[in-house]
């Protein structure tokens, strides 16, 4: 990653962290909030593989880590997980059929809540059981869904390599 | 040759993602054992340090955009004529609206006054707080407040709304804490109820209700009895203070425990004001 791509992402990871803190915080369906930041490993994934993926997922989820009550480095681990999993499942093909983006981040969501909440209770966070885990799923999910598209666009900008990077470089 | 470098980058990719794998899991480790505690919530006190007047600036910027447009919206289309009485049924409206707005803060404020009034809680010393954000997280019953450590508040103050106890201050900022609710499934609370019978209440969860362990089978409790704090566990919190009601008691054949549940005093769900008790710096 070039210098300039690096701080595209800190940006948007900035931005979206705090979109999640502000405005969708206050969405709220049967008791359950949308969790935007996971969009960031699924649509940087998409967009440049699996280490990009992983990386900017590690990343995401560090930042989440830092403002939660739950124990630092869940969030880091399920983003990293979920970001390398895109990236090497999707393959180019994301990027070429239509709305396939939007099921990719349907199912990702699907996959990075419910390993979040097993990773807790295997941590001994027995509350992440407790919670109502469908209700969760399915908010996070649809919410994440409708949303991929303008996230991948947003991480195909991070991602434009500058005038004197070889095009085509990215995937990995 | 095109082999061999797929197989190289191949490599890379996969030892890039062990590497975050194992950085995540280390800082887990750490953060879990408690002997990085010092450090790991040195961080996130930095983080939130950071974060929060960043937070409070976009929900500044964010509210008034939202009134602007919602105003030149009901502005744009009207006559000259009409403007003038248009204005004045606004105004009237606004006067309303931020009436019925006092009202409901002065009810608010009532209700926590009665509070105050409990002995237990009267003669120690108190911050007025604001509920800023409710259940950072779906997986966390907390609710963020306005006042931190310099307005006095310690990491570990019992913090009590109208009814009740509502939980206790988890971490603290600057100008700003996170309380953890008593439903959430990390809050555990010394309590007693009936003739100083002792018991630990444990969040489930938010939204579910308390469960209140190690209870004899022997024990007299009864639905709709009040329970207390004990100001047992060190300390932890100051007796009395009001905490739940019993929902359901059940004894289990064989079992030395009995099994019940309690529902908060305090509505956790419809919190505006509370009062942070001063007690782990005075304790």
């Amino acid at each position: 990653m070039s210098g300039r791509v690096v701080v595209r992402i800190l940006l948007l990871v900035a931005v979206t962290l705090l979109a999640q803190t502000t405005v969708v915080l206050d969405v709220r369906v049967g008791g359950a909030s949308p969790e935007i930041m996971y969009l960031m490993p699924i649509a940087a994934g998409i967009v440049g593989g699996p280490v990009d993926g992983a990386a900017v997922g590690f990343l995401a989820g560090i930042a989440v880590d830092l403002l939660s009550p739950t124990p630092l480095g869940m969030t880091a681990l399920v983003g990293t997980l979920v970001g390398f999993g895109v990236g090497a499942v999707s393959g180019g093909a994301v990027r070429e059929v239509r709305g396939l983006p939007t099921l990719v981040a349907l199912g990702a969501s699907v996959v990075a809540v419910m390993l979040y909440a097993v990773l807790g209770a295997v941590l001994g966070e027995s509350q992440f059981l407790h919670v109502d885990l469908a209700a969760v799923v399915a908010v996070v999910a649809v919410a994440n869904a409708v949303l991929a598209g303008p996230a991948v666009r947003l991480m195909r900008w991070a991602f434009e390599p500058s005038a004197g990077e070889p095009v085509g470089s990215r995937r990995r | 040759m095109a082999r061999t470098v797929r197989q190289k980058r191949s490599r890379r990719t996969l030892a890039t993602f062990l590497v975050l794998v194992l950085l995540s899991v280390t800082i887990i480790t750490l953060d879990e054992t408690g002997r990085a505690a010092s450090l790991t919530s040195g961080l996130k006190s930095l983080a939130s340090d950071v974060y929060s007047p960043l937070r409070h600036g976009v929900n500044g910027v964010l509210d008034p955009i939202g009134r602007f447009f919602a105003g030149a919206v009901n502005y744009s289309s009207l006559e000259a004529e009409n403007q003038k009485l248009q204005d004045q049924i606004l105004r009237l409206e606004h006067r309303q609206a931020s009436d019925a707005a006092a009202q409901r803060q002065y009810a608010a404020l009532q209700r926590l006054l009665a509070t105050d009034r409990l002995p237990s809680v009267a003669s120690l010393p108190t911050v007025t707080a604001e509920v800023t954000a409710q259940n950072i997280s779906n997986f966390a019953a907390t609710v963020n407040i306005d006042k931190g450590r310099d307005q006095g508040v310690t990491a570990g103050d019992p913090v009590v709304g109208p009814g009740g106890l509502v939980g206790e201050v988890a971490t603290v900022t600057p100008n700003g804490a996170t309380v953890r609710l008593l439903t959430d499934g990390k809050s555990q609370i010394g309590v007693s109820f009936g003739h100083q019978q002792a018991a630990t209440l444990d969040g489930a969860g938010a939204g579910r209700l308390l469960q209140i362990q190690y209870v004899p089978s022997t024990a007299h409790v009864f639905v709709g009895e009040l329970i207390v704090t004990s100001g047992l566990q060190g300390g932890a919190l100051p007796p009395g203070i009001p905490v739940a009601k019993v929902t359901s008691v059940r004894s289990v054949v064989g079992a030395a425990d009995k099994q019940v549940t309690a529902r908060p005093l305090a509505d956790l769900n419809d919190l505006t004001y509370l009062e942070v008790i001063q007690w782990s710096g005075s304790s």
